[in-house]
């Protein structure tokens, strides 16, 4: 069997796995879904907890529930979500879409900027601005994402007015989506930033010593020749695995954004589904996920074959 | 890598016309009141989402309402009467009523309304073991019941009532799913629910005869985070703030009185914190025992760091005196010494040395305080009062889900958790629905199988007259003082800030300022 071979079998037994824990975990969890479907102070009988339960296939033996769970996989069905009354997919797609919205630009913008900015302070790393950059920097990734994200909506939504405190949208017009989705993605981008920053600082510090790079300077190049000719190629591997990484959890990892700039996204609907154990919608989410994170990593395993020779696939 | 930049640009903003023209955001025109709260619409299902069937109180006004001195009367209803063995309830319809498509408002549509939400709705689904029938009778929606109950025009306070020409053809109640306009015969109605934009925003009812509202349209804004809803309010983004069954954090009103701008509406909230106890578990289940933890806490500091002292301390009846039929009792107290002296003459004494009391049958007092996470800060507190009685207490925080899951199997020592307003009216009243062990439900604890207690709950449900009520209304909040099932641990204030552009604001024990009567009386200064 080829070694692309054995990888697939390898990812495709990887998701079976998977798929197979986002149904276990859920259930494994203490707390009962129905806890949260009706209110605070709703007041039952247990008749009518027993009907909701049964209502809501809680009744089967666990068996039955797994079963029915992979014969829905293999219907492309997600199921339906009691708390929020609607197919899992469609609660899903519609919450996606803005997800993907503030999270891909803030990716993309971090991955760019702290790459380049990251590369060029590992290179003059001596030099005061640099050092003075990287500080903040630093500052930045040491921050807790929830405070500098208050810190910004307060300084800029609310002192100086200039996008607005919360929602993905009020009127719906693209200017509108724009001007709300601003700031959340300059902050997702800051830190987005900063993380690529201190990791492609460091690699291009540790590679820059290597004799390849003191080869090119004997050959003649020069500053920022050799680092975007040489040096880069070799330092930006590590970035390649964290931006697999970012891609896989970047519906989950906007939660903090989408509280504060009171978002309904992807974050806001697992952390939720987490709280009311609303079980389909975990699972749906788990899953696309799953799929998201096998393919990133896919994705990343071809980047690094064609980045870097050692890693060829045959 | 210009051009990959500019291609990104070019996509993104193609992205954003395309979802520009899929979100189909709203403006009210006019003058708009706008209210922010926490309380967020999750799903756009009128009879399924908690808030939204809240929210719609203005759009599907309930049978009837709670007044601000917290009487129940008519809303669409007129009139109601009972009768004399309390089986027989009659609600006048309004006339003039219309709904917001055209259509009258008929006692088809109450009687529809309740007929369908009992087989649909989990919620109503208590009418099911209360009504055998709903009947018809000239203007009037008559309700028979099967057994007598006294708190059914409070229960008809709560539930929305629907246009049965819209809603008959609905097969399933909760999985109806509509962000647009919802057919109403409030006042106002709702004309779209923006779960993306997190506004629920509602306009004047064309078809509305009744007192003209003053503004044209109201705007409720969710926001997830409280922090960023204060500065909205302080901003002027939105003009009030509202929460159900909740108040305004008491640590932030300091801020909005700075800015000069807001009127701070304080009120006795219904609901308060409370310590839950396990009855069915030693030594919580002896009374002694119980007595000792109520002189051991030290209310007075409770009540200055949970609610900034808005509020005041609880007495040992439980009931706050905002609920009809208050009887003043002996008001809690903290005494130590007293504590320990109860303690030591019920057998409670540390008798190997280890500084942990031992219960009367040798086992040492160590307690498992169940909470969940906003209760942090007053759960270190009572383990610092449990520990100068010489107990000792672990705190076990947890979810909401697990805090069900390990109430509902009693597996606690002592909880921290709260009462709402509904929650202490419903049912026989005066809290009853939290300790009748013979009920369930997400907040209530039912550790009470006390037959005394729950003998009385059933005389409050069959009682007919206002004298009765009374008699037994004073008889439960001095079981309560006897007993101590639960320990109030302060009757706390609901504050409602408001824009002092705005004015004339009404709001009632059950829903603060969220009340048909204040829509209609609010208007810009």
């Amino acid at each position: 069997m080829t070694f692309s071979g054995k990888k697939a079998i390898r990812y495709f037994l990887a998701i079976i796995l998977i798929f197979s824990l986002n149904f276990a975990i859920p259930r494994a969890m203490p707390g009962d879904p129905l806890a949260n479907l009706l209110g605070e102070d709703v007041m039952l009988t247990e008749e009518s907890i027993a009907e909701l339960r049964a209502k809501m296939g809680l009744d089967l033996p666990l068996h039955e529930q797994f079963l029915a769970y992979w014969r829905d996989i293999f219907s492309f069905d997600l199921g339906y979500s009691y708390h929020l009354h609607s197919p899992v997919s469609a609660i899903i797609l519609s919450r996606m879409k803005w997800t993907l919205l503030l999270a891909i630009p803030s990716l993309i913008l971090g991955a760019i900027l702290g790459t380049f900015l990251g590369a060029l302070a590992g290179w003059k790393s001596r030099d005061a601005g640099q050092k003075f950059e990287t500080g903040l920097v630093l500052m930045i990734y040491c921050t807790p994402p929830y405070f500098l994200s208050l810190l910004f909506l307060y300084a800029l939504s609310f002192k100086l007015g200039l996008f607005p405190l919360k929602g993905f949208y009020s009127t719906g017009s693209a200017l509108d989506i724009a001007h709300h989705l601003m700031l959340p993605v300059i902050v997702m981008t800051l830190f987005s930033l900063s993380r690529n920053y201190m990791i492609m600082r460091g690699s291009v510090i540790q590679e820059r010593g290597n004799l390849y790079a003191a080869y090119a300077r004997a050959k003649g190049l020069y500053g920022e020749e050799i680092l975007f000719r040489h040096i880069f190629k070799n330092a930006i591997l590590p970035i390649i695995t964290l931006l697999a990484l970012d891609f896989g959890f970047i519906l989950s990892g906007a939660l903090f954004i989408e509280i504060v700039f009171s978002m309904n996204g992807m974050g806001n609907l697992i952390y939720d589904a987490l709280l009311s154990r609303d079980y389909p919608v975990l699972q749906g989410s788990f899953l696309v996920i799953t799929v998201m994170v096998v393919s990133a990593n896919l994705l990343a395993d071809l980047l690094y074959s064609r980045i870097d020779p050692r890693v060829r696939w045959q | 890598m210009r051009s990959g930049l500019h291609y990104f640009a070019v996509s993104l903003l193609l992205v954003f016309m395309i979802l520009g023209t899929a979100a189909q955001g709203e403006e009210s025109s006019g003058t708009v009141l706008k209210i922010g709260t926490p309380n967020i619409v999750k799903s756009p299902s009128l009879v399924g989402d908690y808030y939204l069937g809240i929210f719609a109180h203005l759009s599907n006004p309930p049978l009837m309402k709670m007044t601000p001195d917290g009487k129940i009367e008519g809303l669409t209803a007129e009139s109601s009467e009972v009768s004399d063995d309390g089986l027989t309830w009659t609600f006048k319809i309004r006339d003039g009523l219309r709904w917001s498509d055209g259509e009258n408002v008929t006692p088809e549509d109450v009687k529809f309304t309740f007929d369908y939400l009992a087989k649909q709705d989990p919620n109503t689904a208590w009418m099911k073991d209360v009504v055998s029938e709903i009947l018809v009778q000239d203007d009037s929606v008559v309700f028979k019941l099967k057994k007598p109950d006294s708190s059914l025009s409070l229960e008809l306070a709560t539930h929305n009532v629907l246009p049965k020409h819209i809603w008959e053809k609905v097969e399933n109640a909760t999985e109806k799913i509509d962000e647009g306009e919802i057919v109403g015969c409030g006042p106002f109605v709702i004309s779209k629910t923006d779960i993306g934009a997190g506004i629920v925003y509602f306009k004047k009812n064309p078809y509305w005869t009744g007192t003209q509202p003053k503004i044209d349209a109201i705007e409720l804004h969710t926001f997830s985070n409280m922090d960023v809803l204060s500065l909205a309010l302080e901003k002027g983004e939105v003009d009030a703030y509202w929460k159900y069954a909740g108040t305004y954090p008491a640590a932030n009103v300091q801020k909005l009185k700075d800015t000069g701008k807001f009127e701070i509406e304080e009120k006795p909230n219904v609901g308060f914190a409370i310590l839950g106890i396990n009855l069915k578990r030693e030594p919580m289940s002896d009374i002694k025992f119980r007595e000792a933890l109520a002189y051991g806490i030290n209310y007075d500091e409770i009540l200055k760091l949970d609610a900034q002292g808005y509020g005041q301390v609880a007495n040992r009846g439980f009931v706050p005196p905002s609920m009809a039929y208050f009887k003043e009792t002996e008001p809690l107290k903290y005494d130590p010494d007293q504590a320990r002296k109860i303690l030591a003459e019920a057998g409670y004494k540390d008798s190997d040395g280890d500084g942990v009391l031992e219960t009367p049958q040798g086992k040492a007092v160590k307690l498992t305080l169940l909470i969940q996470s906003s209760y942090q800060r007053m759960a270190e507190l009572m383990v610092d009062y449990l520990k100068g009685l010489g107990m000792t207490a672990e705190i076990k925080t947890v979810d909401q889900s697990t805090w069900y899951t390990l109430k509902e199997s009693f597996d606690y020592d002592l909880t921290l958790t709260r009462t709402t307003p509904w929650g202490m009216m419903v049912y026989a009243n005066w809290g009853s629905a939290y300790f009748d062990s013979r009920r369930t439900g997400q907040g209530v604890l039912r550790t009470v199988d006390d037959p005394e207690y729950l003998k009385l709950c059933d005389q409050i449900m069959a009682a007919t007259s206002k004298d009765q009520l009374e008699e037994y209304a004073h008889e439960m909040q001095d079981y309560y003082a006897k007993n101590l099932p639960a320990i109030p641990l302060y009757w706390g204030e609901v504050i409602t800030p408001y824009n002092k552009d705005w004015t004339g604001w009404i709001s009632n024990p059950l829903y603060g300022i969220y009340n048909a009567d204040n829509f209609l009386s609010v208007q810009k200064a």
